[in-house]
């Protein structure tokens, strides 16, 4: 009796325990943003859980910025570190807002731009700025991040695309500086030429995703051509310069000058120093990784060519801070990011000229960093001068289209370079889905 | 008096241990529903209350920032006009079709060779599951390297045999056998496994009276060993079926990304694209219900076509 009764007992007690864990764990579940008393703000960059110093530094840049704001504000911030933030196929932060949890402040790049403001979450910045500092701010970097007088995102840097070409394989090929090409057509013939082994000629972005048609717009711009023609809102992919754009990344796998797949997996610095490829298509971004990884590696930079009677033409990446209109105190948030980012303040350009000239080595967003920096600390550099000086200037801010309209020139530019279907035929196609998509479109303008 | 009070003792002392027999077996079912009750919940909490919110979710309007429209059937309106739905569809039947008898005849291949005695047959049975224990992230990096166009170590042994490297990933005409190829290699091993044991699970008197009889080895197979294994085989159809769908994600997330020109945009890629790379939940969770309900039916026709894994005695 006694041994029925305790086993009974000790069945209803675990049971009830369980239950309990249950209803625990699912209690415990993260508050939502909105209840939270400690601000949270979302990037790759801090508090690093690496060693690397520059790393460490870029993440003490961060750090400093909540530091100053902590000591003088009631409403304290927090840094969260989120690994391989900079992925757009990372889903912590869109699992995080469709559950009610997202940051309060946090970067987005312009193509996850639509998305956030057409779903109503960002807080306009604009009535938080003077207008002398929104002047500030190059035009471009901030176009694609406005709405009419709204402005949805404060950008920290631009990193424009060039072409990075491998001076060692340059030579054993009998090539100099003078050889560099201007033109597609020498592009794709020097490609070829360099191309044997294990060396790819050319590398054009071949993985399929919101990265590739970010290097892929330049070159549709050089000819005049563009996805969505901004004034009109109608879209323009079947013009001339798109297809001959699409031809071009098809001819650069057909001719055999450019790779199916990246060599060294993507990893531009590896694939230079190891012989891999001889000219890549990347960001400026790249400058930074060679310094850190193959500091002595010699190598060049070069504007994208245009096609012929185009104009050269490059695109303009970066992040910028956004501030989360169902956070939990979007005004503090605001407030936060126009101080630290926005601010005609002496430390606000020197928190610009800070990370720009001497921890991460980007254009900057604003006239008044650019001047801060001037030739000192990292555009000493000459590629760095280069990118500020030569290619820059022909830069246009990175679109900010929509899932459907992504896909809809994904689909062509993979069908072209990787199937070898007909880039007419693919531009329709994509036209197509484009005006149908924008009969029912609902939201900014597709810049 | 004196013969029916004997008999009624014994039918009432056989009535006590049936009500005694009776009430241990309700106490035993009561301690096994308790014992079920935690992972139970569990499931519940975990898989069916999602699987439910999921199938509801395929019939709103969902962009993930808080704002929700109940739309009807509209998601599903959009699935069956939608041609990336259904090439991915194909891809994935042709993914589905190709890859489940491989595992099935490469897992039973081995499990036949293994279950031989030779010299290191330990270290060769290691060797075929050790794939199995790798993480699919890290398999998928491997062979992403191995497989690289001109630096990979796959087209280097081809060329020392003469054949000209190739894409293994950039030709849209390969890349989906590549993707089987890996998922074959990565997989094998755990099915090998499970038909191991299942093929030790038959009696070694079959075999010896089989051969008395003077059936050979391909007799001994078709008459014994296949039919005996309806269980397992039943066991490896269902949850192939399932792990080949379902696995894909990571294998084509690391080595294409759906690519190249969406050759290998599998269902459950594409699902996982509509959800998290352009917000669309609901139109994900609508493709999503689909898959289960197709999964279920796949489930319920291996069930007819094996009995269950069940022989015609009834076990």
């Amino acid at each position: 009796m006694a041994e029925g009764l305790s086993r009974r007992r000790l069945l209803q007690a675990g049971t009830l325990a369980a239950a309990g864990l249950g209803a625990g764990a699912l209690a415990g579940c993260a508050p939502s943003g909105a209840s939270r008393t400690t601000l949270q703000l979302w990037s790759a960059y801090a508090p690093a859980p690496q060693q690397d110093p520059n790393i460490v530094a870029q993440s003490d840049w961060f750090l400093d910025r909540l530091a100053a704001w902590n000591a003088a504000n009631d409403r304290q911030i927090e840094a969260v570190y989120i690994p391989n933030y900079a992925d757009p196929t990372n889903t912590r932060i869109a699992t995080a807002f469709a559950s009610g949890t997202g940051p309060d402040i946090f970067l987005i790049s312009p193509g996850d731009f639509l998305r956030y403001y057409n779903g109503g979450a960002l807080v306009d910045l604009a009535p938080y700025m003077t207008q002398e500092a929104i002047d500030d701010y190059f035009p471009q970097a901030l176009a694609t991040r406005r709405d009419g007088d709204g402005i949805y995102g404060l950008p920290m840097e631009q990193e424009p695309l060039a072409v990075f070409y491998n001076i060692p394989a340059f030579e054993e090929a009998g090539l100099s500086e003078g050889d560099i090409p201007t033109t597609w057509e020498d592009l794709l013939e020097l490609g070829r030429r360099l191309t044997g082994g294990q060396q790819a000629g050319m590398v054009f972005e071949t993985t399929p995703g919101y990265y590739q048609n970010f290097t892929f717009y330049p070159w549709i711009w050089q000819g005049g051509g563009d996805v969505i023609d901004a004034e009109t809102q109608v879209p323009d992919f079947t013009s001339d310069a798109a297809v001959a754009a699409l031809e071009l990344f098809g001819e650069g796998v057909r001719s055999g000058a450019s790779p199916r797949t990246l060599p060294a997996n993507g990893d531009v610095v590896g694939a230079f120093t190891n012989g891999y490829a001889a000219m890549w298509q990347s960001g400026i971004w790249q400058v930074e990784a060679m310094r850190q990884n193959a500091p002595d590696h010699p190598y060049g930079v070069f504007p994208l060519p245009a096609p012929a009677g185009g104009e050269p033409t490059t695109v303009l990446g970066g992040w910028a801070w956004c501030v989360n209109s169902k956070g939990s105190d979007p005004e503090a948030a605001a407030r936060f990011t126009v101080e630290v980012m926005g601010s005609m303040s002496a430390e606000s350009i020197n928190a610009g000229a800070d990370w720009n000239g001497r921890f991460k080595g980007n254009i900057p967003a604003r006239q008044s960093v650019l001047d801060a920096i001037g030739d000192d600390d990292i555009f000493a550099d000459p590629i760095l001068q280069k990118f500020r000086d030569e290619i820059y200037p022909t830069g246009r801010g990175e679109p900010r289209y929509p899932p459907v309209i992504y896909k809809a020139v994904s689909n062509a530019l993979q069908a072209v370079q990787l199937a070898g279907a007909d880039a007419a035929q693919q531009a329709e196609q994509a036209q197509r889905a484009i005006e149908s998509y924008l009969e029912t479109y609902d939201g900014g303008d597709l810049l | 008096m004196s013969t029916s009070t004997p008999v009624l003792a014994r039918t009432a002392g056989r009535t006590q241990r049936s009500a005694h027999l009776a009430q241990q077996a309700k106490r035993e079912r009561r301690a096994a529903w308790l014992f079920l009750l935690p992972d139970s919940l569990g499931l519940l909490v975990f898989v069916g209350l999602p699987m439910v919110l999921a199938i509801a979710l395929g019939f709103f309007r969902v962009d993930g920032f808080g704002n929700i429209d109940f739309i009807g059937g509209a998601n599903y309106v959009r699935m069956v006009g939608d041609p990336q739905f259904w090439s991915s569809v194909r891809i994935t039947l042709i993914y589905l079709v190709t890859l489940v008898p491989l595992l099935f005849a490469v897992g039973l291949a081995l499990a036949l060779l293994v279950q031989q005695k030779f010299p290191f047959v330990g270290a060769v049975r290691s060797a075929l599951f050790v794939p199995y224990a790798i993480s699919l992230v890290v398999v998928a990096m491997v062979w992403q390297f191995m497989l690289g166009d001109r630096v990979g170590i796959v087209n280097q042994v081809l060329s020392w045999f003469g054949v000209e490297g190739t894409s293994f990933l950039g030709q849209p005409s390969l890349a989906l056998a590549t993707l089987v190829f890996v998922t074959l290699w990565f997989q094998m091993g755990y099915y090998m496994v499970i038909f191991l044991a299942g093929l030790q699970d038959i009696p070694g008197e079959y075999y010896e009276a089989a051969r008395i009889d003077g059936a050979g080895a391909w007799q001994r197979f078709r008459a014994i060993t296949f039919p005996l294994l309806r269980p397992t085989s039943f066991f490896v159809l269902i949850t192939s079926t399932v792990a080949v769908i379902t696995g894909g994600l990571d294998l084509v997330f690391i080595m294409t990304k759906g690519g190249p020109a969406g050759a290998t945009s599998l269902l459950i890629y594409y699902i996982y694209e509509q959800a998290f790379l352009f917000g669309e939940l609901g139109y994900a969770a609508a493709i999503g219900s689909t898959l289960i309900a197709v999964l279920l039916i796949w489930s319920g026709l291996m069930f007819l076509v094996t009995k269950g894994g069940r022989f015609d005695d009834g076990r």
